[in-house]
């Protein structure tokens, strides 16, 4: 059950995102970008990370996509463009240059995990004697939020700044210039 | 007097042979401005002058040679020098007192013409060749005087070379003289051999090489050298060789009736008394190198060439054609002098025949000339040179006709003429020569009278068809000129022709007009030992059955022709033969001419399929490997280099597509770069 | 039971179809895309690593700082891309080649 529900989300994630690549309306484009992150989060629910699962839809769904879908209704010009030529084919290969790059990447990392799985590092060993691993029962949230404030506080503190100083850079970007 | 005798006589010699060569190249330089030839008389007036005392300080004193190292080929040394004997300054006084005359007698006959320029240009380069001819010491430089003798005549025959007949003369004497001179250049050859040496003077000269030869076994051994016996008699073959084409005798003697082309007062001089001569003079010059065999050889050639030629010339109706088969008969005469051992009755013969023969050719010229004027100023076609338009000139040019008539009679031998005297020596030689050898021998000696009456008769032919009877072609003439057709010579061409009348009389000879043996002549050249002995019958006898002979033969000839009771048939086979003299040169146009020509189409057939046909294959076997090789080098050599270049062009060219300013482009070069060095990473 | 590589492999294919994204697309916008799919795939990695470390939580605390981080860098990337479509009146990145004014 539980491997079925993985690979049903891994599926999901891969196909949509294949899909997403190779439609020519970025309207429907980014619908699917929209699947293929709850996919995403999905799998980080498999991986016992149901805080940064939440996060990824809270901030993804709900603020870049947003952007995204914003931005790309500003920059009417081109959505006019995309749905003109959306009348051609459905399906566009702009530059298949980039496919042998993106396969032989793939093949390179299979082929790097394969060759891994061989020499698992010992931290990953030794969390499987002590039996260390963080498992479905654990309180993950609460244990975050303790590292947070704890053992992480100082990048905590700096991402904080930093998320602040790209809105502010962002919506200053963005401003419109008065006297153009 | 004695002062001038003081002058070195190698001075003078090489004045007189120097004269002519100034004037001719001096007018060569001044070309066509120069028309007169007064420049050729002044110089050969010199050459007279000079040569006579040259003659006179050596004539009967001690030979006179100097040598000067000329170049050095190898071991041997050639000189050059000169060599004044008896015979070469006999010669040297020869050459120019007969073209004195010619000369002075040119300025009247060629005047007027367009291209008398040349005309004494070549006049004086012959008289320099031939006087070069005469005095030079060495064989190797007489070889050389001996071609442009040649090549002079050859000039001269074909003067008018506007006319097919003169171009086609000279052609044939030029080519007729070429073997000539290749038998000269044998000879030369053999000499060399044998002496090492080409000198006159050391193998001739007193005590020289060829005394010091002697026959041993087979062997000719001189003190150098020893070869064969045989090259003795070749090496004699090829110097008569020379002579038999330069002095035509028979089978070589076609060129000369034919170089009658040119003008007259040439053929008096060259063709008649000094280039003719040149023949005899060699074979004198050589005389000790012949052996009995060359000799007998001599002999016969010169009586057949007498013999024939004096038949021919009863033929010819041309009367310049007749004066030059006379030529050659009396050329004959001096070959068999030669042959029999008296080469100084030959060369006596030389120079009395000169004198008389340079006269009937002047003779000769004056009529022709008269008569092309008269063709002129009557407008009627003839040919001015035969003897069927003539007859009875006697009355218009009386002075031509009596010197003519000595003339004549010097030639026939008529007592009291130098000819008398000079073809008697050489009969009567011939005479004693034969009752010395006996038998068959005698057939030479009997010739020899025969010809010389037949010589009387066909010399009595010309004058009695030309200056006796009624001129034929009165009939034919205008009024006004009826009364008077023809005139006689101007004064400029009877003055050397009465000269030269006054040389054909005996006094300027000998003293006693009988007898040879006193001639000044034959006691300076004469021969230490005779191989025969005098026959006092011989001398009584001959000249009687000579003289006898040839004044039966002109009581014939004038019934003939004077009286028009010509008993033989114009067109029996003896007339006709004569007239195409014999028909030699038809015999050669078949044989050698037509010959050459067939061999000629052969070697062009041959050239043509055979040669080219190779050289084609050849040119398809190149081109076939070039085209070959082109197509390697164009498909695979240049094909490869080529194939790198645009390899090498294809790869910059994708490489800078890389760099086209775009981001993903980029973008994808890094991306491909970091894939690459993963893979180099884990896998190498 | 759903091991570390699963984990691996699916996340390889998303990085390279977001690889493809940024390299193939002719929309700024699209690109942007592409670079978000390739830090979702980060993301996986992290939480399936961090699933061994207990201790420190440094997988899940990552992930979530490169959320924060690619939020940042979409707010970022979309503001200059309605820039850049001010000023060229497109966003296609090959037709973009000067960053001055006009």
């Amino acid at each position: 059950m539980e491997s079925i529900l993985f690979y049903a989300f891994a599926l999901l994630a891969i196909g949509s995102a294949l899909l997403l690549v190779n439609l020519k309306n970025i309207a429907r484009a980014l619908f699917l970008f929209f699947i293929v992150l709850f996919a995403m989060a999905g799998l980080y629910l498999f991986a016992l990370a149901d805080f940064v699962a939440i996060t990824q839809i809270m901030v993804y769904v709900g603020g870049v996509l947003i952007l995204m879908l914003f931005a790309f209704m500003l920059s009417n010009k081109e959505l006019l463009k995309d749905l003109q030529d959306s009348s051609g084919s459905f399906l566009s290969m702009p530059k298949w240059q980039a496919i042998p790059l993106a396969l032989g990447f793939l093949l390179l990392m299979i082929y790097g995990i394969m060759e891994w799985q061989q020499s698992i590092p010992t931290w990953i060993q030794l969390s499987f004697e002590n039996n260390t691993q963080i498992v479905a029962t654990d309180n993950n949230i609460q244990q975050i939020g303790l590292r947070f404030m704890t053992f992480y506080v100082l990048p905590f503190e700096v991402i904080s700044i930093f998320l602040m100083m790209a809105l502010i850079g962002a919506s200053h970007l963005s401003r419109k210039e008065r006297n153009r | 007097m004695d002062q001038i005798a003081h002058i070195s006589p190698i001075l003078t010699a090489l004045l007189t042979v120097s004269a002519p060569l100034l004037a001719f190249l001096y007018q060569v330089v001044r070309g066509k401005r120069d028309q007169s030839g007064i420049i050729s008389l002044i110089a050969i007036t010199i050459s007279f002058v000079c040569g006579g005392l040259t003659w006179l300080s050596i004539w009967n004193k001690p030979t006179i040679s100097i040598q000067l190292a000329w170049f050095t080929i190898g071991k041997s040394t050639f000189t050059v020098g000169l060599l004044l004997n008896n015979l070469s300054t006999l010669m040297l006084l020869l050459v120019p007192t007969v073209a004195l005359p010619v000369h002075i007698y040119s300025r009247a006959y060629m005047s007027g013409d367009r291209g008398v320029h040349r005309y004494w240009m070549y006049l004086s380069l012959f008289c320099f060749a031939m006087l070069g001819l005469v005095i030079m010491d060495s064989l190797l430089l007489m070889y050389i005087f001996w071609e442009l003798v040649g090549f002079a005549s050859y000039l001269l025959i074909g003067f008018w070379f506007t006319r097919a007949a003169a171009a086609q003369a000279n052609k044939k004497a030029f080519l007729v003289n070429r073997i000539g001179d290749l038998g000269f250049l044998i000879g030369l050859a053999i000499i060399f051999a044998q002496f090492k040496t080409l000198s006159l003077v050391d193998l001739f000269g007193e005590g020289g090489l060829i005394y010091q030869c002697v026959l041993i076994n087979g062997q000719w051994v001189s003190p150098v050298n020893s070869m064969d016996q045989i090259w003795l008699t070749l090496a004699g073959l090829a110097f008569f060789l020379a002579a038999m084409a330069k002095s035509a005798q028979f089978p070589l003697h076609v060129w000369l009736p034919d170089a009658m082309e040119g003008p007259t007062s040439v053929s008096s001089l060259i063709h008649a008394a000094t280039m003719v001569a040149a023949g005899v003079f060699l074979l004198a010059t050589v005389f000790p190198l012949f052996n009995d065999s060359a000799l007998l050889f001599i002999a016969i050639i010169g009586t057949i060439t007498a013999a024939s030629a004096a038949y021919f010339a009863l033929g010819q109706y041309d009367i310049k054609r007749i004066l030059a088969f006379s030529t050659i008969s009396q050329l004959g005469f001096m070959m068999v002098g030669i042959g029999i051992g008296t080469w100084d009755a030959a060369l006596f013969h030389l120079t009395t025949h000169a004198f008389f023969k340079c006269l009937l050719f002047l003779s000769a010229g004056a009529v022709i000339h008269e008569m092309v004027h008269l063709k002129e100023h009557s407008r009627l076609d003839f040919d001015p040179q035969d003897l069927r338009n003539m007859g009875g000139l006697k009355k218009y040019m009386p002075k031509t006709f009596i010197l003519m008539s000595l003339a004549s009679l010097a030639l026939a031998g008529f007592p009291l003429t130098s000819g008398y005297l000079s073809k008697d020596s050489i009969v009567i030689s011939s005479f004693e020569w034969a009752l010395s050898k006996g038998g068959l021998y005698f057939i030479i000696p009997i010739c020899l009278i025969m010809v010389s009456i037949l010589t009387a008769f066909y010399i009595g032919r010309l004058l009695f068809k030309a200056f006796f009877g009624e001129f034929r072609l009165l009939g034919q003439l205008q009024e006004g000129l009826q009364n008077h057709p023809l005139h006689e010579a101007p004064k400029t061409m009877l003055i050397p022709m009465f000269f030269l009348g006054l040389c054909c009389l005996f006094p300027v000879f000998s003293p006693n007009p009988l007898s040879y043996h006193d001639s000044w002549l034959m006691d300076g050249l004469l021969l230490d030992e005779y191989t025969f002995a005098p026959s006092h019958l011989a001398h009584l006898v001959i000249p009687l059955l000579l003289l006898s002979g040839s004044i039966i033969g002109w009581i014939i000839g004038w019934k003939w022709y004077v009286h028009h009771k010509y008993p033989l048939d114009p067109d029996s086979g003896i007339q006709k033969t004569a007239f195409h003299q014999g028909y030699i040169n038809e015999f050669y146009e078949r044989l050698f001419v037509n010959g050459t020509l067939k061999l000629a189409q052969f070697c062009y057939w041959f050239d043509r399929h055979v040669v080219d046909a190779l050289v084609a294959l050849v040119r398809f076997i190149v081109l076939t490997v070039s085209q070959w090789s082109v197509w390697i080098d164009k498909y695979i050599v240049d094909g490869f280099v080529n194939t790198v270049a645009s390899a090498a062009y294809w790869a910059g060219n994708q490489v800078r597509l890389v760099q086209n300013g775009k981001l993903q482009t980029a973008l994808y070069s890094v991306f491909l770069l970091v894939l690459l060095g993963l893979i180099y990473l884990i896998f190498f | 039971m759903i091991t570390l590589t699963h984990f691996l492999v699916v996340s390889a294919c998303i990085f390279c179809i977001g690889l493809y994204t940024v390299l193939s697309k002719k929309n700024a916008i699209m690109i942007l895309v592409g670079i978000e799919l390739m830090i979702n795939a980060a993301i996986l990695n992290f939480v399936a690593f961090g699933k061994y470390d207990k201790i420190s939580y440094g997988g899940q605390i990552f992930g979530l700082f490169a959320i924060v981080l690619a939020a940042a860098a979409v707010a970022v990337g979309l503001a200059i891309v309605l820039n850049v479509y001010r000023h060229y009146q497109t966003i296609n990145p090959d037709e973009i080649n000067e960053l001055k004014d006009k």
